[in-house]
């Protein structure tokens, strides 16, 4: 009488099971983010852990769970443009610590991005990994959309950065205050260059100062390594 | 509110792509359209009320806007195997120079900034 085999494919083969998934994963990985407040549970990272199991259970491919889930990718490019908002609301705090800022940006922003080329390239990964390591240091979006123009692979460049992030936002300050770094902007400028988001949302925890250099660290590199990144490796190639 | 706000990204969203195909191919049109949009609030000097909300409310969701292409690494899992030493290693050991590099570098600098406006 009751078919509960042709029930469950009605439920797989529906349009919208693959963006149900992803959003109970995504709200579910929230909970457990606010529950504990460990960095370690980062919800996209946990989200991504809890989506791509049930797609191997259900046999559904990656090709097929990107055409589901089209309704939220669409939205990514809007929320780049939207960056553009805290960029322009920060840029005042810019102007009292001008050069300190800049100089910092130019240095370490460069050292960041070539010292993980440069270690993974001495490590004998290939030109793949490499180009989707170049833009590690940003946040995601722009990580994504970077390592996909020039090469790379946007899912590993979002993996990479989440990995990045992670570490940066446990291990930084500790070891900042270990070597003496004590200024709150100083603290906020260097999680914002090597672990943009999830480094902002540290850096917000200590203090607002420190919060709004990281969250301006992180979007001027963002921007910084949109425009330049992919130059720079056409004009090398 | 959020509508109008949100008609403002994806029109900047969509300029950027046409620019992108007529100018600059190497470069996204999302982030064409980011630069275009921060130099508008440049040229305007405020954050208008719609787009305020529009850009918190898209950027609160950007988590949830990145777990289906985070899902792709399904995809790649072989190759980040074959590289995972290399991958690791990079990642860690870079990470921590740079950040100690970057908070050491910024520290020096505000610090003589300081000493110079003391001085003069």
């Amino acid at each position: 009488m009751f078919d509960g085999q042709a029930a469950l494919r009605a439920l797989i083969d529906h349009p919208l099971f693959c963006f149900a998934l992803t959003l109970a994963a995504y709200q579910l990985a929230l909970a457990l983010y606010e529950r504990t407040r460990w960095v370690v549970m980062q919800p996209v990272l946990l989200a991504m852990l809890m989506v791509i199991p049930v797609l191997l259970l259900c046999d559904i491919d990656f090709a097929r769970y990107r055409d589901g889930t089209q309704l939220l990718s669409l939205f990514l490019g809007p929320a780049t443009v939207a960056l553009a908002v805290p960029l322009y609301l920060n840029l005042r705090r810019i102007r009292q610590l001008f050069w300190p800022v800049v100089l910092t940006l130019a240095i370490g922003g460069l050292f960041a991005t070539l010292a993980g080329v440069g270690l993974a390239w001495w490590f004998g990964a290939d030109e793949m990994v490499l180009m989707t390591l170049l833009p590690k240091s940003v946040t995601s979006p722009i990580a994504m959309l970077v390592a996909e123009q020039i090469g790379g692979v946007a899912a590993l460049a979002a993996v990479f950065v989440l990995i990045t992030g992670v570490l940066g936002a446990i291990f930084g300050p500790p070891l900042l205050s270990w070597i003496g770094v004590r200024h709150p902007a100083a603290r906020g400028m260097a999680l914002g260059i090597t672990a943009h988001a999830v480094g902002t949302a540290q850096a917000l925890q200590e203090s607002e100062e420190t919060g709004a250099f990281s969250a301006l660290a992180m979007s001027v590199l963002g921007a910084a390594t949109a425009i330049l990144l992919p130059l720079a490796v056409l004009f090398l190639r | 509110m959020l509508l109008r706000g949100l008609t403002t990204l994806v029109l900047f969203q969509l300029l950027g792509s046409m620019l992108s195909a007529l100018l600059l191919p190497m470069l996204p049109g999302a982030i064409l359209g980011m630069l275009l949009l921060f130099v508008f609030l440049m040229l305007r000097r405020e954050v208008g009320e719609p787009l305020s909300v529009a850009a918190n409310s898209l950027l609160r969701y950007l988590p949830l806007l990145l777990v289906p292409p985070a899902v792709g690494v399904m995809v790649y899992a072989a190759a980040i195997w074959a590289d995972a030493w290399a991958i690791v290693g990079a990642l860690v050991v870079s990470l921590l120079l740079s950040l100690l590099f970057c908070g050491w570098l910024m520290q020096r600098l505000i610090e003589r900034q300081q000493q110079e406006k003391h001085d003069v």
